[in-house]
């Protein structure tokens, strides 16, 4: 729990607005303004009226100290509060004050002063039915006041909202010392260098404050309205508290989004029509931090801030219920896409990415995370790190200086652009090496910290076996990881060097406008994305700006794995960053490229472009042809480069499956491989059901913790064609 | 819908509807469904699998 408070110990979600915290009255200007936004004059009057106690008063003197530290100031013009504030005055329905029906309270209360800061307390006091009554040694009402403004505008304004409310007052009555007064608390506001008892009087319940205390007029109200809530606190417990002060706020500018736009000039002076107010209004920033909010996509999605999802998390860790479940963050820690994003938008870095890897890690380490979300990828790993792996030194080298580190998923997309890569590489590098496996990001993402370690000290054993050779990464996700885990061997970017090079593409394109989608895992890799827009220019691509890219870049939706843990909120990533821009993507990472062009995005891998590769529309692969292109790069670059004879397996039978069933069972990452492996047992045990109708066979077998189901025919000397297949996560029998 | 007439390749019986049982994630559950009188292989429709079980998932995924 300390972690996580100290992680959000500088969020600044709950940081007022700089204008409130400047306000005397402390006025919820959000609050009051958006009211306004939305043209409710009326509720816009009365949180202000609530705030100020003398709208029309405070209205009309208000030295607008919010317009000084109102970021807009350099926008175009600092919002104008103060006639805002006037035509919530002027627009509301109803001005007068609320009548409360509350029992008369016994205690006594004297204000020493009728000025603008006695009357303020007593206005609260009087709501709330305390017997008060007010001293003032002159024959009227109103003090400094009379020197400010015209006495119908803040008389006007006294007078009704006091409208519900009595007090006794004594004018042309001086108090000379306390000591005669029997009441139960004395508020002393006796004004610009009036008199001061507290000292001489050494009595509890003496209060002071306004312009005696040194206030200005808007402080003098505020003063009244703040020492009468110490009052009552002190009638109720015998306790003085201290007023609370304006803490000030840790808000600070950067966090601020500014749109520019012109300050609203009334085209009567000193107020605001209708319209005119709505229009500045709407200027409003209504400063607050949530920058994360706005730029991550799992707090956008599910509008949380980092303390909600600290808390909620941390319940979920260590659930208090009695049946020890109560875990409603589980899914959530499982759907981060660790794109970092949150952390580089944060104006005090809160990186809860990171909280939310550790987390994570802790779920399961506690067998406390769904084997599901990340069973698919994490098998999928394993064949990338196992049947599809290959690491090897050149022929007739027996060391190396570089090594290519392709990743599992190019070659999964296209074996070509592999196998280009490759030529190219080893075209100007000779002894450029091969080191093709995963990174170990699926098992980061799925918080499987020994899995994890075992991949790393298997890539590490790799390069030490390759003579440490420097890595020549295709894919900034691999890159990261290398750069986090495996720091001590350097890596470089394929692209790098194709630029180096003097790369050109096999066809220039002409004056092609495209944007540059910059994978997440670019973000602080400020030099590759320079060559990516380099090398697209020079294949004759116009390249328009993404506003989400360099330092801003967004996940694609493959991050963290994410897709079976929470699917919609996937498909929706995928259809935002689309919809980023109408022109066709270049990036760098397959798994963008792949994923993009899946929804019909056309999108180029650099690759396609200067190899001549696929085109942007290239349908990309099903989850089971992925499988089926790793192994056949492993085949074609063992036979092209190391002269070896092809080992791909060919299974006996043939199995034969419709387009529209290849979709599904694509959709619901059911391999082909797998719906083979249970026909297979279903018919080398006899464990299957017949069908007399249909004249088909069903069997399930349990693969991993999936268990799937088939419905096949068989065909004779053919194979078998499979009719059905899905799958569960429940168990058949019991655990 | 009325289930499909399945009959168990081994045994030669029809499935008949019985008490199954499934687990998942330490919780344990059972719905009839058809199953071989001789040697208990059963059959779980796609139907079943989308439907209340995929709900069942989700909710102690989330539990």
């Amino acid at each position: 729990m300390a972690y996580t408070n100290e992680l959000v110990a500088d969020c600044l979600q709950f940081e007022e607005a700089f204008c409130s915290a400047e306000c005397p009255f402390n006025l919820d200007v959000r609050d009051f303004i958006g009211k306004l936004q939305q043209g409710r004059f009326n509720v816009a009057y009365r949180t202000y009226q609530y705030t100020v106690g003398f709208p029309g008063i405070v209205s009309s003197l208000c030295n607008e100290p919010c317009k000084l530290v109102c970021p807009m100031k350099d926008a175009g013009g600092a919002i104008s509060i103060r006639l805002l504030e006037k035509a919530a005055i002027d627009f509301a329905r109803n001005k007068d004050p609320e009548q409360y029906n509350k029992p008369p309270k016994l205690n006594k209360i004297a204000i020493i002063g009728a000025g603008i800061s006695g009357l303020a307390c007593a206005l609260r006091l009087t709501t709330k039915k305390y017997n008060v009554t007010i001293y003032e040694k002159s024959d009227r009402i109103g003090g400094h006041l009379h020197n400010m403004l015209p006495p119908d505008i803040f008389l006007g304004d006294i007078n009704r909202q006091f409208m519900h409310e009595q007090y006794t007052l004594h004018l042309n009555t001086e108090i000379l010392c306390l000591d005669d007064l029997c009441f139960d608390a004395i508020y002393v506001a006796t004004g610009k260098g009036g008199a001061e008892f507290r000292p001489a009087s050494g009595r509890d319940g003496v209060f002071s404050g306004g312009s005696l205390t040194g206030a200005d007029i808007m402080h003098a109200i505020a003063d009244g309205l703040n020492i009468s809530k110490t009052i009552e606190g002190y009638l109720k417990t015998g306790i003085i508290n201290q007023q609370e002060e304006i803490a000030g706020t840790k808000l600070i500018r950067e966090a601020i989004r500014i749109i520019t736009s012109n300050a609203l000039i009334p085209a009567d002076v000193d107020s605001y029509t209708k319209d005119e107010s709505l229009a500045e209004a709407k200027r409003c920033l209504k400063c607050a931090c949530d920058a994360c909010v706005h730029f991550s996509p799992l707090m956008n999605y599910f509008k949380k801030f980092p303390k909600r999802i600290t808390e909620e998390v941390e319940v979920t860790i260590h659930p208090s219920s009695l049946d020890g479940n109560a875990t409603l963050a589980t899914r959530f820690i499982s759907t981060c896409n660790h794109c970092g994003l949150c952390k580089e938008v944060c104006p005090v870095n809160i990186d809860v990415g990171e909280f939310l890897l550790q987390s994570h890690r802790t779920m399961h380490k506690k067998g406390a995370m769904p084997w599901v979300f990340h069973e698919f990828y994490l098998r999928d790993m394993e064949f990338s790190n196992g049947k599809a792996a290959l690491t090897r030194l050149p022929l007739g080298s027996d060391t190396s200086r570089y090594a290519f580190f392709p990743g599992c998923q190019l070659g999964a997309s296209d074996p070509k652009y592999v196998m280009q890569s490759y030529r190219f590489l080893t075209e100007h590098f000779p002894d450029m090496a091969l080191m093709m496996s995963c990174c170990g990001a699926p098992a980061e993402w799925a918080g499987d910290e020994a899995l994890h370690k075992s991949a790393l000290a298997k890539i590490k054993a790799d390069w030490e076996k390759l003579g440490q050779p420097k890595a020549i990464f295709a894919c900034p996700m691999c890159k990261q990881m290398f750069k986090r885990y495996l720091p001590m061997i350097e890596g470089e970017f394929l692209y790098n060097i194709m630029d180096e090079e003097g790369i050109l593409p096999v066809n220039l394109v002409k004056d092609r406008a495209a944007s540059i989608f910059d994978p997440c895992a670019s973000r602080y890799e400020e030099e590759l994305q320079k060559t990516i827009r380099k090398l697209s220019t020079r294949a004759g691509f116009n390249l328009e700006p993404l506003l989400m890219e360099g330092k801003l870049a967004e996940c694609c939706s493959y991050g963290g794995q994410v897709a079976v843990t929470y699917p919609p909120y996937a498909s929706n990533m995928v259809l935002t960053r689309i919809r980023q821009s109408e022109n066709p993507y270049i990036t760098y990472c397959i798994n963008c490229r792949d994923i993009f062009a899946a929804a019909k995005k056309p999108t180029w891998h650099i690759l396609d472009i200067f190899f001549d590769l696929g085109n942007e529309n290239r349908k990309p692969p099903t989850v089971s042809e992925r499988r089926y292109n790793r192994m056949k790069v492993k085949n074609q670059l063992l036979k092209e480069f190391w002269k070896e004879a092809n080992t791909m397996e060919k299974s006996e039978n043939e199995l034969i499956i419709s387009q529209e069933l290849r979709e599904k069972l694509n959709k619901e990452l059911i391999l082909e491989t797998d719906v083979y492996t249970v026909i297979e047992q279903c018919e080398k045990s006899g464990s299957k059901l017949f069908d007399p109708d249909k004249l088909t066979f069903s069997g399930h077998m349990q693969i991993g913790n999936m268990t799937y189901w088939v419905e096949y025919r068989t065909m004779k000397d053919i194979g078998f064609e499979l009719i059905n297949a899905y799958c569960h996560r429940m168990k058949l029998g019991e655990e | 819908m009325p289930e499909k007439k399945l009959i168990c390749y081994k045994c030669r019986k029809e499935l008949e509807l019985k008490k199954a049982n499934f687990s998942y994630l330490g919780h344990t559950f059972y719905t009839d469904a058809p199953t071989c009188p001789e040697c208990g292989i059963v059959y779980i429709s796609e139907d079943l699998v989308k439907g209340r079980m995929s709900d069942v998932e989700m909710q102690l995924e989330d539990k």
